[in-house]
């Protein structure tokens, strides 16, 4: 039946809530009105009807396959619509796309999350993946950075993992405010507080592209091997496909290929980080 | 692979007849130049034979500029379309292996090819641009065609390329099996001929490996040069066989259309918070030929060039892409 199936067609789905995160980062709730469901670190292209539609990796579980949650930051033409939106509306989604994380290669091992900025929305997914099967990993390392206090979004799960066996957070600012007494500095700076056994550990890097460079550059100065290092890249992620050639990041499709890489596999790809 | 002969009368009256039950495109030679056309009957006497490239590619019809993606397609005749050189047919494979990927077929373009009866036109001749053997591909069609054509003596000569052609040319009334061999060897030495030609007009045109590996080391100079009189007007990605980039934009109702895009087009990579890998031309004129000649080769098992040199002739900035190469070769 794949083969008949129409690859440009969203499905409808109701939108059931809407959680302001910040003053212009919002997650949508969705009921899909068909069968859906995704991996961790995949990512669908969700439509406004008529206006346009966008990337994104849902942020919400991907064993709760009811609802989707996928957190938006206010930043170009088809997100400004989304933020308009009310419960009730209708959106459309087409995928999910790409190669995600691989959870599975991560199960004996200490795993090191370092995410910057909206990459929170994606590192959440994967968290609540992660939590699902933490009897099957050593320990989960997270390190986040935002630009200021209040740009932390999902304040209550940092609590909620810090609660949680096997689970530690650190977060920092680039810009402290007044009730702030953590650290401050880029998200990089936290690799210095961590206790983490390099030979047996992986990180995963997701953020804004000039975090997740110096990141991987950190990770490897750390003695991370290449492979070891899984990075979420972003690009124009248009068809979802493997088709339209706007993610093409040297031979690679970023939507069909990725969005999930390791280090070793792009490391020859020029201009990534761009 | 059989040859079938039928005297060109007999086959102008078939084609009277073919127009009735499919929809039949054939490159003509008209006031515009030569070009594929819809056939008409007053065109067959116009049909070119033995000729090289239109002054499209095949690609459009296939990939039309602008559709609907999204509802259903109406049932159309199925189609013939003749006359077509082997730098468009190996330009198809690139197509089929993107958009017959099985991992997402895209129907409308499996539809249209399941419907498409291709028969290929050997070239006994070229064009300035022309440079496909360079890139190892023959004047004439030894696949993904289902039949190829030449005119000779008198009489036009099919060669069936694949049970679908095969299958075709035994239900056309008057088409016999050839038996004279001097007919074949007398094809086989235009072909010879052709590609002797090809080799004299570009030999000094590095081959399609060695153009990759110097288009990776060129600085940044040579691009700037070349593209110091690029407009960014897209016509080399339009007329190209193998360039498919495209866009899908919204339509009320959760629609979708597909419509044509192009590397060469500013804001092609840039992505909503306003980053675009490509802003810069010369960045975005070096990204094509890395795409066709590193990128692609990689990806693929067809060839993103295939040396028909139509976007050298479309381009109003008069840029030669094999300058360019020759270049770099020195």
């Amino acid at each position: 039946m794949l083969n008949n199936k129409n690859i440009y067609k969203p499905i409808r789905a109701k939108l059931t809530d809407i959680i302001d995160e910040s003053s212009f980062i919002k997650t949508f709730v969705l009921i899909p009105e068909e069968e859906f469901s995704f991996k961790t670190g995949q990512f669908i292209e969700l439509s406004v009807d008529g206006i346009g539609e966008a990337p994104f990796t849902p942020s919400s579980s991907p064993l709760v396959t009811e609802q989707l949650e996928v957190t938006v930051m206010k930043t170009g033409y088809v997100t400004e619509y989304m933020h308009m939106m009310k419960p009730g509306e209708y959106m459309g989604i087409r995928g999910p796309y790409g190669r995600g994380y691989p959870v599975e290669k991560f199960f004996g091992k200490e795993v090191l999350i370092l995410g910057g900025g909206c990459g929170l929305a994606p590192i959440r997914s994967l968290l609540y993946a992660l939590e699902a099967v933490k009897d099957k990993l050593v320990k989960v390392i997270l390190c986040y950075g935002s630009k200021t206090p209040a740009d932390c979004i999902y304040k209550p799960l940092f609590d909620r993992l810090n609660r949680t066996d096997k689970f530690e957070t650190y977060r920092t600012v680039d810009k402290a405010d007044e009730g702030w007494d953590g650290s401050v500095g880029v998200a990089t700076s936290l690799l210095n507080k961590i206790r983490i056994n390099i030979r047996n550990a992986i990180a995963v890097v997701c953020g804004p592209p000039i975090m997740m460079k110096f990141g991987t550059i950190r990770l490897l100065e750390m003695g991370y091997p290449e492979h070891d290092i899984y990075l979420s890249m972003e690009k124009n992620m248009s068809c979802g496909l493997g088709k339209c050639g706007h993610c093409m990041m040297g031979e690679f499709f970023v939507c069909k290929d990725g969005p999930v890489f390791t280090y070793s596999e792009l490391k020859s790809t020029p201009d990534i980080w761009k | 692979m059989s040859y079938y002969s039928i005297r060109k009368e007999e086959w102008d009256k078939i084609l009277e007849q073919l127009i009735l039950s499919y929809t039949v495109f054939a490159t003509v030679s008209n006031e515009f130049g030569q070009d594929y056309e819809l056939l008409k009957p007053a065109d067959i006497p116009h049909i070119l034979y033995n000729k090289p490239k239109p002054t499209t590619s095949l690609k459009s019809f296939f990939l039309p500029v602008k559709e609907n993606v999204t509802s259903a397609r109406d049932q159309e005749k199925p189609r013939i379309i003749m006359g077509i050189p082997n730098c468009d047919i190996e330009g198809l494979n690139l197509l089929d292996e993107i958009y017959l990927d099985k991992d997402y077929i895209d129907v409308f373009f499996k539809d249209r090819r399941d419907q498409t009866i291709l028969i290929s036109s050997d070239c006994f001749s070229t064009q300035e641009h022309c440079h496909c053997q360079s890139y190892d591909i023959k004047p004439y069609s030894t696949r993904t065609a289902d039949l190829s054509v030449v005119q000779m003596n008198g009489s036009i000569i099919f060669r069936s390329i694949n049970g679908k052609g095969e299958e075709f040319i035994k239900k056309i009334a008057g088409a016999v099996p050839v038996n004279d061999n001097s007919i074949i060897t007398g094809i086989d030495k235009k072909h010879k001929e052709t590609e002797a030609l090809l080799i004299e007009s570009n030999k000094d045109l590095p081959d399609y490996e060695t153009t990759g590996r110097l288009i990776s080391f060129a600085n940044e100079n040579i691009w700037k040069k070349y593209s110091s009189d690029c407009v960014s007007c897209g016509a080399c990605t339009t007329i190209c066989p193998t360039c498919t980039c495209f866009l899908l934009i919204d339509k009320p109702g959760f629609a979708k259309v597909k419509q044509m895009d192009a590397c060469q087009y500013p804001g092609f990579e840039r992505v909503a918070g306003g980053e675009d890998a490509l802003h810069e031309l010369p960045q975005r004129f070096r990204n094509r030929y890395m795409c066709k000649y590193l990128w692609k080769p990689r990806k693929y098992k067809s060839l993103a060039c295939t040396g028909c040199g139509r976007c050298i002739e479309a381009c109003i900035g008069k840029i030669n892409k094999n300058e360019l190469f020759r270049e770099l070769a020195k």
